[in-house]
Order: C-alpha cells, then structure tokens, then sequence
C-alpha cells in the first residue's frame, strides 16, 4: 500500500511526462473501444438484415433439404400441421415459429392495354420467392417490415398478392397496384408446382420493397396459402424459420429442437444457413484484434520508452532506496505498480472518452450509403460494459508489462554504483 | 449416246459438289429442316425424370403453321390437361385454364418443369437465331458444328452439334449458356420415317448437366408434314376453344 501511494507520487513528480502518456493511453484505448463501438454496429446491422430480415436465428427443414436446395427442393417438404407447429413452439426458448415456402417462379405481366406492337408487350422475368404467413412472418422476421418501399404489406396469409422488390418492378415497367386494379391487369405468377407441372396465378402487386443486401433484386413475397395453391402443396411447407428469445441461445435452441423432431427433420441456425455471413463477422472480428493489437503495442512501447527514461533520472534514487534496505523485488514492484497506475487511470479516461463517443454515436446514429443496396443503413455503435472493463484491465496489465524491463533494469543497479551516479 | 453424255454432265457438274464438303449453312438448314419443318401436326410425349426418381409423362398435341407459328394442346397428365401454348415468331404465351387468359413465356423459360425449355420445342429455327461455323468433329462419321447466337434472346448462348455424314440427321448436341458452362446435353435417337421421305429422329433425350440426375425424354409418336393450318388458330384469343 504504501508502495502504491509512492508510485502515484512518483507518476505526478513529472507532470509532463505522465500527460504524455496519458494522452497516448487515452487515444490508443479511446479509439480502441470508438473502433469496437463501430464494428458492433455495422455487426449489428448485417445481422438484423439477415436473420431478423431474411432467415430467422434458427430453421426446421426436411432432413436433406440444404444439401439439395439447388436441385428441387420442393419435393423435400414436409406436411403443415399445428400440432407440429405447437411441437416446435413448446420447446424452450422457441418465441415463434413461422412456416414458408421458398421457390423459384415467373413472373408474367400482360400487354399494355393498347398494345399494338413490340413496345407494349409484357415483360417476364424469373425471380425468387419466399411465401409466409404475414401475421407470423413478422415476429421472426420483423426487418421485412422495414423494406416496404412503396405500397402496402401482404395483408392475409392467403390473398393473391405479391410485394416484389423495386428494381425488378421497374425493369419489369410495372409498380404497385391499387386495388381497383382489375384481375386481367394483374401479373400472373407461373411456377412448376410440386410435380413438375406449369401453373400459374394471378397476383395484385400490393407493395414494393427495397434492397437491403447487395446481391439478386429478382426476390418477391407471397402470402402462404397463395404458393400452396400455386405449387398445389396444400398444407405443406418446405421451411418453419423460428425466432429465439436471445440470439446467443440460437445453437442450444437448435440442439432441443433437434431432440425434439427426431432424425425426419434437420434444424440449423441462421450462421449454418447463411455460413458466409457468420464468416464475414468473424474475419471483421480477426481483422479488429490484429489492429488494436499493433494500436495498443505502439503506445506500450512509448510507455517502455517512458518508464525507461523515468529510471535513468532516478538512479541515484534507486540507489539509496536499496542502499537504505528496500529489496531488489519492492524495486520491481514500484516501477510495475508506476506502470499500473499509468494504464489504469489512461485506460479508464479512455474508455470513458471512447464510451462517450460511442454512445452518443449511438443515440444519433451514423448514416451509411451501403453499397449494392437501395435501402441505407444506420449504424448505431455500441459497446458493452464487460468490454470497457476489459479495455481497462487490458491497459492495465499492458502498462505493468511495458514497464517490467525498466523495473528489472532498476533493480539489478549496485547500491554503492548508483550512489555514485551522477 | 445422248443418255450417256447426259449422265456425264450431270456427274461432271455434281461431281464436285458431292466430293466438297457442306457448308455450315446447309448443314443447319439440314438441322431445321429435319427438326422443324414448315407445317406439320404431330403427337408427342415428353417424360421428365426427376433426381428423386419420379418421373411425369406429358401428352401433347402441335401444330405448326406457315410463318413460324405454333401451338401445343396438353393433353395429360391431370394437372396440366386444359393447358396451351402459343408462339407467333418471337412471342410466346403460356395458357392456363385457371387463369383464363394467355400469359407470356420467356425461350428460356423450362417446358412444363422438364430439362427441355421453351425454345427447344417450340422454336426450332437456328438458321435464323445463331451463326453456325463447321468445326473438327471428335465423333466419326459425323460433321460438327459450332453454333453462337445473333442476339440475346434466344434460348442459348452457344450450342454444339453433330450431324451423321450420311444423311446429315442429328445424333448429339450440348448446350451452352453465358458463362461458357455447358447445361444440357441431347441424344438424337431411333430414326424413322415418319411421313412419306420425311426421316427424323423420333426420340431426344435431353440430360440436364446442372443436375445430373435429372433428364427428360421427348417422343414423337405421329408427325403429318404439309399440313393446312388456318390463321386463327395462332391467335391468342383462340387460345381455351
């Protein structure tokens, strides 16, 4: 203890010096936990966009569905009942379970009514659906909601509606329908169905929406009961998507549900679904650690640089200290506990500069144009409690290090030696 | 005397044409004329096997009229009976009896779920959609050629296909689409002739090279060439009488 308020006093004798490491410890922590703050945001964003948007934290699939979702995956479908519904809903941290269907389909529109010549002729393009109850669908995939550009939503689980996705709809020289619409103006959405066969229904296109994610615009939403009737699958679904109470509980909510359905179905979590995404945040994860790692390792060093000076000044010092009878280990301890004191009082004001930042980032949100997407972001930075303890605990710890050569460098001084110093 | 030097001039003036080897233009007006001539009336049955190991079996009834017009009657199975299909020189429509009214299909649109599309059945007409050049055949006793398309709405980007060197009948061709990766493969089988002087090959089997597994077969079980077809029946609001 009294070793800890003689390394307080030491750090304020020189006030400059310690400044100047402060500084470095608050930018280099500041910046730190800033570039965390940000990354979670964008990390968050990208997973609210393909879990809370598209794929739902966990799936139930016919067993062999995934592997073979190239080939014809309706025929890996399974039969629609509540019971299994309610099978899949009872287990633990289940909060919905939403059936769909997702298939590949034409969509036709037809001539312009005045069409005379080439120029008014409908346009057809292949696109990507998805089918799903709306009242359920917005539980578990509650991002969907947020890319209605234009228009309304599916309003019931089975009307003959389409939201298609805005740049296809204007490729396709066509846009939302009211519904005075008549039925013969409508496109008509052709698909094989289950079987193989051609089939085809006509489809108001209730809303438009907006593209979130890079990549295919040719993507469309039907209400459930609508593609069952298309593909004649009546009370059949190839997919439930399911929304968990906390996302982190995905892969044990996985594992109960496995248990629960038995070897006839497969379940998966969204990172099993969309593998790339889980690996985009893992390589952003890796790229942060080597960054703040070379970020931190600099302003150590200056700190070594620091302490090292600091101990040249004071040989003499050291030298009556061990002359006086202080051990060689007390020595050690001083300079580490200079050090520890330097990286606990710099990481904590930098973590209190960098939350500060990040939260009132937070609050106001950091608008980014993403590119290949129509839809903007807003990124909203945040860092967790836990993590601001480690920047800190980290700052410590490094500072105790830096200054560990110095300290031995003071502690293997002669007495008699370092008296004599000039 | 006169008889002999007649068949010497003939000789005299054939001979060369018979030694040289065809151009890349005849052979493909060869293909058209075998696989798709002008006017005829035919009954077919396209069976699409399927990965799973199911197989469907569609019935159909075609039509062709002068000035490149088309139309098909689904006659079976179940799902598809009521169903038509119409082309009038580029367009193509879809009929389907729920809808009540003629929607329209893309070339490359798949034929009734199978591994032919639209355009293999009922667009037979490359002279007019690619530019064909005479290639090095690795097959014997056939001529190959190598087709590229004149703009990009025909159903390929590039097909391959060989033709028997002695009556220019088609035994293969694969199909390539805009990244160079091929997509289907056809095997042209069991040549018959099927109306007075008019050969063909009355079964194609058209590999899906996606998925392997998956293939459909086209039949041709009864084909009448020369055929009177009147001009309203290709229309599209003839289409569900």
């Amino acid at each position: 203890m009294r070793l800890l308020s003689l390394a307080a006093r030491n750090l304020l004798r020189n006030r400059r010096r310690t400044a100047i490491s402060l500084t470095a410890l608050v930018v280099g922590v500041g910046a730190m936990v800033g570039l965390r703050g940000f990354i979670n945001g964008q990390q968050r964003v990208i997973l609210e966009n393909f879990v809370y948007g598209q794929v739902g934290a966990v799936q139930v699939h016919k067993a062999g569905y995934l592997a073979n979702v190239q080939g014809s995956p309706l025929t890996l479908d399974m039969a629609d009942s509540e019971a299994l519904r309610e099978r899949i809903a009872a287990v633990e941290g289940v909060a919905r379970v939403s059936p769909r269907i997702a298939f590949g389909g034409m969509l036709s529109l037809p001539d312009a009514e005045d069409a005379t010549d080439e120029e008014g002729a409908g346009k057809t393009s292949f696109l990507q659906l998805t089918a799903f109850e709306p009242e359920l669908e917005k539980e578990v995939a509650p991002q969907r909601l947020k890319w209605l550009g234009e228009g309304a939503h599916l309003s019931s689980a089975d009307g003959a509606e389409l939201l298609l996705n805005a740049d296809l709809a204007k490729s396709l020289a066509s846009g939302v329908m009211g519904a005075e619409v008549p039925q013969e103006r409508w496109p008509a959405l052709l698909a094989a169905d289950r079987d193989g066969a051609l089939n085809g229904e006509a489809v108001r296109i209730t809303g438009t929406l907006v593209s979130a994610t890079p990549g295919d615009r040719r993507l469309g939403y039907v209400p459930l009961g609508t593609a069952q009737r298309l593909l004649r699958m009546e009370g059949r679904v190839t997919e439930y998507a399911l929304a968990v109470k906390r996302l982190e509980d995905a892969p044990r909510v996985r594992d109960a549900v496995r248990v629960a359905l038995g070897p006839e179905y497969e379940v998966h979590t969204w990172d099993e679904v969309v593998p790339f995404v889980a690996q985009l945040l893992g390589h952003q994860d890796f790229l942060f650690e080597m960054l703040t790692s070379v970020f931190l390792l600099t302003v150590l060093l200056g700190i070594v640089n620091v302490m090292l000076m600091s101990v040249l000044e004071r040989v003499r010092e050291i030298g009556t200290m061990l002359a006086v009878g202080m051990r060689r280990r007390q020595v050690v301890a001083l300079f580490l506990l200079e050090g520890a004191v330097l990286g606990l009082v710099g990481g904590a004001l930098g973590a209190l500069v960098g939350g500060a930042v990040t939260l009132w980032l937070g609050q106001r949100g950091i608008l980014l144009p993403a590119p290949g997407a129509a839809a903007d972001s807003i990124i909203r930075p945040y860092v967790s409690v836990v993590y601001l303890v480690r920047a800190v605990g980290l700052a410590t710890v490094g500072a105790s290090l830096a200054a560990l050569w110095p300290a031995y460098r003071a502690a293997r001084l002669r007495p008699v030696e370092a008296l004599a110093h000039s | 005397m006169r008889a002999f030097t007649l068949a010497l001039m003939t000789l005299l003036v054939a001979g060369p044409a018979l030694a040289g080897e065809p151009t890349a233009e005849e052979l493909l007006a060869k293909y058209d004329s075998v696989m798709g001539p002008s006017t005829f009336e035919s009954e077919v049955e396209m069976t699409a096997f399927r990965e799973d190991g199911s197989s469907r079996t569609y019935v159909m009834k075609m039509l062709r009229g002068e000035n490149d017009k088309f139309r098909i009657w689904f006659k079976g199975p179940a799902s598809v009976k009521g169903q038509e299909m119409l082309r009038v020189g580029d367009n193509m429509w879809v009929y389907l009896p729920n809808l009540k009214r003629a929607t329209r299909v893309a070339n490359r649109d798949s034929f009734q779920g199978g591994d032919f599309n639209n355009a293999d059945v009922m667009r037979v007409n490359y002279t007019q959609d690619y530019a064909a050049k005479v290639v090095a055949s690795d097959v014997p006793d056939t001529w190959a050629l190598e087709l590229k398309a004149k703009s990009a709405e025909t159903a390929y980007d590039a097909i391959k296909l060989w033709l028997r060197k002695k009556d220019g009948q088609p035994v293969r061709g694969e199909y390539y689409g805009t990244s160079g990766q091929m997509l289907r493969s056809a095997d042209f089988k069991d040549y018959e002739e099927l109306d007075k002087g008019y050969t063909r090959p009355t079964k194609v089997v058209m590999r899906n090279e996606l998925v392997k597994a998956r293939r459909s077969e086209l039949v041709i079980k009864k084909m009448k060439l020369g055929v009177e077809a009147p001009a309203q029946r290709f229309t599209q609001s003839n289409l569900g009488r």
